[in-house]
């Protein structure tokens, strides 16, 4: 245990030097904490600056322009969706873009659908969510606060009461730190109560992917804002909520089926457990999340 | 160019969010109904920072010693950490430098909103009671001259490399 420190200290260059000094001094011993830390402030910065956490529709096209002169198979790929999906939205690859995403379809989905009855079906089941969390013994105050912001934004999305919102303030409030990212951090609370509560189920997914324990897997991959997603986050938000989830895959892997290509996807379906409310489940194709996540990967 | 504010220890003095204020206040309920074993916090009427006192467990090697934690927090609490350092003289320890900032992730990186100022003092406590050693880290006058001008330790990146001390 050592902080990262590499040299003995001047006084503090002021913020605004440290690309400057990156050009003049290329000995990478020689950088600062404080630089370092304000570059990468300043590139997550840029990033807030070009791409909002939920982004404008985009149409299929813009896609395919970026991947003109990358594989084939890739434009293939973006043609097929083309026929199934009128446009993209892209999210933040700030670590949080699969929650984000859920967060802004899900609800998206109910202002359009106006579908009381699924709104009433998944306030129950944010209820079980809240008793998970008190049985697994997290203190009400812990939670609480993230669980009345989303409560409130499912209200807000249905039509018809004094706190309705439209479209454009739906895309509004996705983009806005203080609702989004707490938003974010409610689907956290429940995934890691999920996985928590039915440990023997995860355990083994968890190890095949961290090889940590449940317990150290919720602390440092679920609870703490900016941790990526994978399929055991997914599973778990899928099932503790009773939404299905499509995850839709623009990769190079080549499916040709009857000669056409096709473009993989993976159905996340909630398995009801213990008395559970199946019912509706509602179709979130999160294809905006799989495109920035493929641009982080690669 | 607003980025430095983001981290530097100016930050921490902007007024809470009145969601961190109505968080805190709980919290301070909820600690008085049940502090954790071995710290007391100095009542005052600063909400926003918190002294505590904190007792070496018995049996180890801080048995009978007593430290004091300053618990700073920050306008977006609990989105954002609250910063926490031991008032000098911090105890001798190999994650803990004289100026008393603490190497623990929970602090930085690994913080989560899930995460209480009870719940980072039993972490302090138990990162306390493992020690084998009474020494500072390698590092220490360097990394403690490098803060002499009032740096937070959020300015810092730490390595995390060592998880049994």
């Amino acid at each position: 245990m050592q902080n990262h420190d590499e040299i003995p200290v001047e006084p503090e260059t002021e913020s605004t030097a440290f690309n400057m000094d990156f050009e003049a001094d290329d000995d990478w011993s020689n950088y600062k904490d404080s630089d370092v830390m304000q570059q990468q402030s300043a590139i997550f910065e840029q990033d807030a600056a070009k791409f909002p956490f939920v982004g404008d529709k985009e149409p299929l096209s813009s896609l395919e322009a970026e991947y003109e002169s990358g594989s084939p198979i890739l434009l293939q790929k973006i043609k097929v969706l083309g026929k199934e999906f009128g446009a993209i939205r892209r999210t933040r690859g700030d670590g949080n873009c699969f929650f984000r995403s859920f967060m802004f379809s899900y609800l998206e989905h109910i202002l359009e659908s106006q579908d009381q009855a699924e709104v009433e079906r998944v306030k129950t089941n944010v209820e079980k969510c809240r008793k998970t969390l008190q049985d697994l013994g997290y203190a009400d105050f812990t939670f609480e606060d993230f669980f009345s912001l989303f409560l409130e934004q499912l209200e807000s999305v249905l039509q018809g009461n004094d706190a309705s919102i439209s479209h454009d303030e739906l895309v509004l409030r996705s983009r806005d730190q203080s609702v989004s990212d707490y938003v974010v951090m409610f689907f956290r609370f429940v995934t890691s109560g999920e996985i928590r509560k039915r440990s023997e189920f995860f355990e083994p997914f968890i190890l095949g992917l961290s090889n940590t324990t449940v317990e150290q897997f919720c602390k440092t991959s679920v609870e703490p804002m900016g941790e990526e997603s994978d399929h055991v986050h997914i599973t778990a938000l899928c099932d503790a909520l009773g939404v299905a989830i499509r995850v839709v895959y623009l990769d190079r892997s080549s499916c040709d089926k009857d000669g056409g290509v096709s473009v993989n996807h993976h159905d996340f379906v909630p398995t009801p457990s213990d008395g559970a409310t199946a019912g509706t489940v509602c179709d979130l194709d999160l294809f905006g999340w799989v495109q920035t996540a493929k641009q982080e990967g690669e | 160019m607003p980025s430095k504010s983001s981290l530097s220890s100016e930050r921490i003095r902007e007024a809470l969010s009145k969601i961190a204020t109505n968080r805190l206040q709980k919290e301070l309920m909820e600690w008085q109904l049940n502090p954790p074993t071995g710290f007391k916090h100095k009542v005052t009427d600063n909400l926003q920072r918190w002294i505590i006192e904190v007792n070496g467990a018995p049996g180890t090697l801080y048995a009978n010693e007593t430290f004091q934690l300053q618990v700073d927090f920050p306008e977006h609490y609990p989105m954002e950490a609250p910063q926490v350092i031991f008032v000098p003289p911090a105890p001798l320890h190999p994650h803990i430098y004289s100026n008393g900032h603490i190497c623990l992730d929970i602090l930085y990186d690994s913080w989560s909103p899930a995460m209480t100022v009870s719940s980072v003092c039993i972490s302090i406590v138990s990162m306390l009671s493992s020690s084998t050693s009474k020494q500072r880290p390698a590092d220490d006058e360097r990394y403690v001259k490098n803060c002499r001008n009032g740096r937070s330790p959020k300015e810092t990146r730490w390595w995390f490399h060592d998880d049994k001390v």
